[in-house]
């Protein structure tokens, strides 16, 4: 009986011993630190999208996964730094020069195009999805408020009306865009992945739980939307000047822990983040993987603090002077781990329009003027009014906040802060009813055009959408005229204008309170050849397209 | 971290098991209080220290602002993200440039060393124990008083109050207590919470209180009950009976003061539960909310600074294990005091 239980023993210390060994082995041959995926297949870990519809998603987390399955009528070209911010013909046969002045955009759909369903792609689905981006109340629906018809469909409220400024023809594959004025930044909004055609039947005027079929290079599908999206190659994808799929699948995992991504990626779980590390696991990343880890102010950002002018006690200009003057670059540089460029202007560096104009409030690299701080708070007359800072959970947002939350204390105000989920965040306090009195907010470029900073942030014609990115609720007459007479002209064309522009909303009017621009970071797994294949994008922040394997 | 107490639930004390344990002890003409302590005294003089013990972390605790106010000379919600101090003729970063917070400098400014917002952490220690204490105590009375009341009614009403009772209960219990608390405590993270008049604002304390304190109740209500129908089965209550007392008067003179030994012997263990279950919530990001420290949200900050800063994780993890430790050996020293028979047990 004894020889029995040891030859148990014995026979099961060699099981184990076997099972050890083969784990090397897989080791060996995945060379990605365990992952054993191969090169055909890309693990990423991600906040997630932060919705599953196409014409709704906001962050720049979906942005990178949605501009793989939708292609626009015209795209951004799928190249690192730069070159990425050039406009390329997407579905479209060609890039349009605009007409009538400035007002009319005109496309012809390449021929034989199929959505990765096999369906055909038709110049009124085009409209359909300008349709649903209308009525269901997508953040970007002011960038196309400028087409004839949008704001009386928007008024209708019936999706089965009539956009007049969009004429579409199946036969000919023709779409025609008329613009109510001339706006050289519609023709950026186009190239958005939100604008790409979708099948009509499939697309329906009600917000959608898993995404259409596109043309793109991938497919997606949402598996789990708070854990998982799996993105396929689409082998019906062929399009001159957009890269095919490197990898057979593409998996999502979404996590609201940037520790555990950042985890991942060392371990070789996960082949890229999207986040960028943090806490003390910044350091060590730096120190380690250098030759894996990179960071860039791209695509230019600018972080700063809403400030609701419709509600006490920012209605007062005072109050909003008295934040950009006790706010401190410096402080905010260290929650940042040092990838924080402190600045006082809205538009960032590296955009078109930026002007490099003498902060009013002070140096931004200086300590902050708390004095004069108090001083305009108590000529607001809302000394000891209660404030909440609304912020989310994503790192270092809660730290971000808390730090506000005691500027705001030191200069007399009575401030708490409430800490939403990062997934409902933007749309929360992009209701006017939420009633957010000041908050954490973010902006990274959509489209290289500085009318996507202050036009989409602080114009009143960004307010028609039910979740507006102008979360301050800013309606100025002053800066909307100007804006109008911006619009027309390209970005270039303006560029000094729209720095003045950028100059009196924040010296003048302190509509917001900018403290700095993000330097974003990418870091790989082990097996991605991170030297050479970034992706670095200037709309997309990471291209996964251009993503690849070390050889 | 706690998990659900152990079902065996079955406390065999009552009035008999003090006539009995004192017969066999020769004590005539002590009360049951008296007896216990003289036991505690006499048998567990490891528990009486853990006892004090635990006192003495209330007390530092309680001296929170002597501290913030006196040596360290800060509140413990101020940043001081870009100041220096002086270490060995030094001038040292409170934070530095790329967001590492100052470990312990065991002198009064940042005894304890800082958080990445420069937050003192020996302040923020004692202010987040008064919380952490205060939560746990608070969710553990009130699960008591609940307990009590529902057992009772449950157990000598019988019946359909018996059935209702019992199978609300039956439903909180099957629910794992950290999930419960953490359902429980995200939903009502963002509009706070308003039955009727009643209106507690997301940030209140009373909401983590009231979560921990509902969580716990089957634990400690359905024991009470199971000693209630046995209660009520005895000579005296049917003495009170046929003496033609009211229910409710046989319940608050005659069952309940049979009841205190069973709820003084859960408290202790009860308390120990809510700190640990409030430190769970806090580490998830459900309980304590921000700008408030606790000890459990100070750890689930600390983790993420677990290499620069170790002292932001271990500092209160430390102070927790004490707290816990100290209420879980005096719960056990008391529970053999009033009862060395007793089976009640609470899992952690």
């Amino acid at each position: 009986m004894r020889r029995f239980w040891w030859a148990i023993a014995a026979a099961l210390i060699a099981a184990a011993a076997m099972s050890v060994s083969a784990c090397g082995d897989d080791d060996d041959d995945g060379g990605g630190g365990g992952s054993g995926k191969g090169s055909a297949e890309l693990t990423v870990a991600s906040a997630g999208p932060d919705n599953a519809d196409p014409v709704l998603f906001q962050t720049v987390q979906a942005v990178q996964v949605f501009q793989l399955v939708y292609t626009p009528l015209v795209t951004y070209a799928h190249e690192e730094g730069e070159g990425g911010t050039e406009i390329i013909p997407g579905l479209a046969e060609e890039v349009p020069e605009p007409t009538n002045g400035g007002k009319t955009y005109e496309f012809t759909l390449r021929k034989g195009l199929e959505y990765s369903d096999g369906t055909p792609v038709k110049a009124s689905d085009f409209e359909n999805t300008m349709k649903r981006l209308l009525k269901l109340g997508s953040v970007w629906s002011s960038f196309y408020s400028g087409i004839v018809g949008v704001p009386e469909f928007q008024e209708a409220g019936d999706f089965g009306g009539d956009i007049k400024g969009i004429e579409t023809d199946d036969a000919s594959g023709k779409i025609t865009i008329n613009l109510t004025e001339p706006d050289t930044k519609v023709l950026f909004a186009l190239a958005e992945p939100y604008t790409a055609p979708t099948p009509a039947a499939k697309s329906p005027g009600k917000s959608l739980k898993q995404p259409p079929p596109g043309v793109g290079p991938y497919t997606l599908d949402v598996v789990d939307f708070t854990r998982k999206w799996v993105l396929t190659k689409n082998p019906r994808f062929d399009l001159p000047g957009i890269p095919k799929a490197k990898f057979n699948k593409i998996t999502v995992n979404v996590s609201d822990s940037v520790t555990k991504m950042t985890q991942d990626v060392i371990n070789g779980d996960a082949d890229f983040m999207t986040e960028d590390p943090t806490g003390d696991q910044l350091p060590e990343v730096r120190a380690k993987y250098k030759d894996r880890y990179s960071e860039a102010p791209n695509p230019p950002n600018t972080y700063y603090f809403f400030l609701n002018h419709k509600i006490p006690p920012f209605d007062k200009k005072e109050a909003r002077e008295a934040v950009n003057y006790a706010l401190d670059s410096r402080a905010l540089v260290r929650i940042f781990g040092g990838r924080l460029t402190p600045g006082c202007t809205f538009l960032p560096p590296d955009l078109v329009g930026y002007k490099n104009y003498d902060c009013k409030y002070g140096d931004p690299n200086g300590p902050p003027d708390i004095a004069k701080a108090k001083q305009l708070v108590k000529e607001s007359g809302y000394e000891g009014e209660k404030v909440t800072v609304w912020t989310n959970n994503k790192d270092p947002r809660p730290a971000i906040a808390d730090y506000y939350r005691d500027v705001l204390n030191e200069i007399g105000f009575d401030a708490d802060i409430k800490t939403l989920d990062q997934q409902v965040y933007f749309e929360q306090v992009g209701l006017e009813r939420t009633k957010a009195q000041t908050g954490f907010t973010d902006w990274y470029q959509d489209y290289p055009h500085p009318g996507d900073f202050i036009d989409v942030l602080l114009s009143t014609d960004s307010l028609q959408t039910e979740v507006t990115n102008n979360q301050g609720f800013v309606s100025d007459p002053t800066l909307d005229k100007k804006l109008d007479e911006l619009r027309p002209k390209t970005p270039e064309e303006a560029a000094d204008e729209w720095g003045a522009l950028d100059e009196y909303a924040v010296n003048d009017q302190a509509h917001v309170a900018p403290y700095g621009y993000e330097e974003s970071s990418s870091f790989f797994s082990e097996r991605m050849d991170a030297q050479n294949c970034s992706g670095v994008h200037p709309v997309y922040k990471n291209d996964w397209l251009l993503f690849c394997v070390k050889e | 971290m706690a998990s659900e107490p152990a079902t065996d639930y079955a406390f065999q004390g009552g009035p008999g098991a003090f006539e009995e344990e004192a017969g066999h002890e020769e004590v005539h003409g002590l009360s049951p209080w008296r007896l216990a302590l003289r036991r505690l005294k006499r048998n567990n003089k490891v528990a009486i220290v853990f006892g004090v013990l635990f006192l003495l972390l209330v007390a530092i605790c309680l001296a929170a602002p002597l501290w913030a106010n006196g040596p360290a000379d800060t509140d413990p919600y101020k940043n001081h993200l870009t100041e220096t101090i002086v270490i060995d003729g030094k001038k040292t970063n409170v934070v530095s440039l790329d967001g590492v917070p100052i470990g312990p400098t065991w002198q009064g400014k940042f005894f304890l060393g800082a958080d990445t917002n420069g937050r003192d952490t020996a302040v923020r220690l004692l202010y987040g124990g008064r919380n952490s204490l205060l939560i746990g105590c608070a969710a553990a009375l009130i699960t008591a008083l609940l307990a009590v009341i529902l057992g009772i009614l449950a157990g000598f009403v019988r019946g359909f109050t018996d059935t209702v009772v019992s199978r609300t209960l039956d439903v909180i219990w099957a629910f794992p207590v950290l999930l419960l608390g953490v359902a429980l405590g995200t939903a009502l993270s963002l509009g706070g919470l308003e039955i009727g008049p009643i209106k507690l604002g997301a940030g209140s304390k009373l909401i983590p209180i009231l979560i921990i304190a509902i969580v716990y109740v089957p634990y400690m209500a359905r024991p009470i009950r199971g000693q209630v129908l046995a209660l009520r089965e005895k000579e005296f209550v049917e003495a009170a009976r046929a003496q033609g007392m009211r229910p409710s008067r046989i319940m608050l003179s005659e069952i309940l003061p049979n009841l205190s030994s069973t709820v003084i012997v859960f408290l202790p263990l009860m308390v120990a539960n809510a700190i640990l279950l409030e430190a769970a919530l806090g580490f998830l990001g459900v309980g304590v909310k921000a700008p408030e420290p606790s000890w459990g949200t100070m750890i689930g900050d600390g983790v993420k600074h677990i290499l620069s800063g170790p002292h932001l994780a271990i500092v209160p993890g430390g102070m927790l294990v004490l707290t816990v430790l100290a209420l879980n050996v005096f719960g056990d020293g008391v529970r053999d005091a009033f009862d060395p028979r007793s089976t009640v047990r609470m899992e952690h």
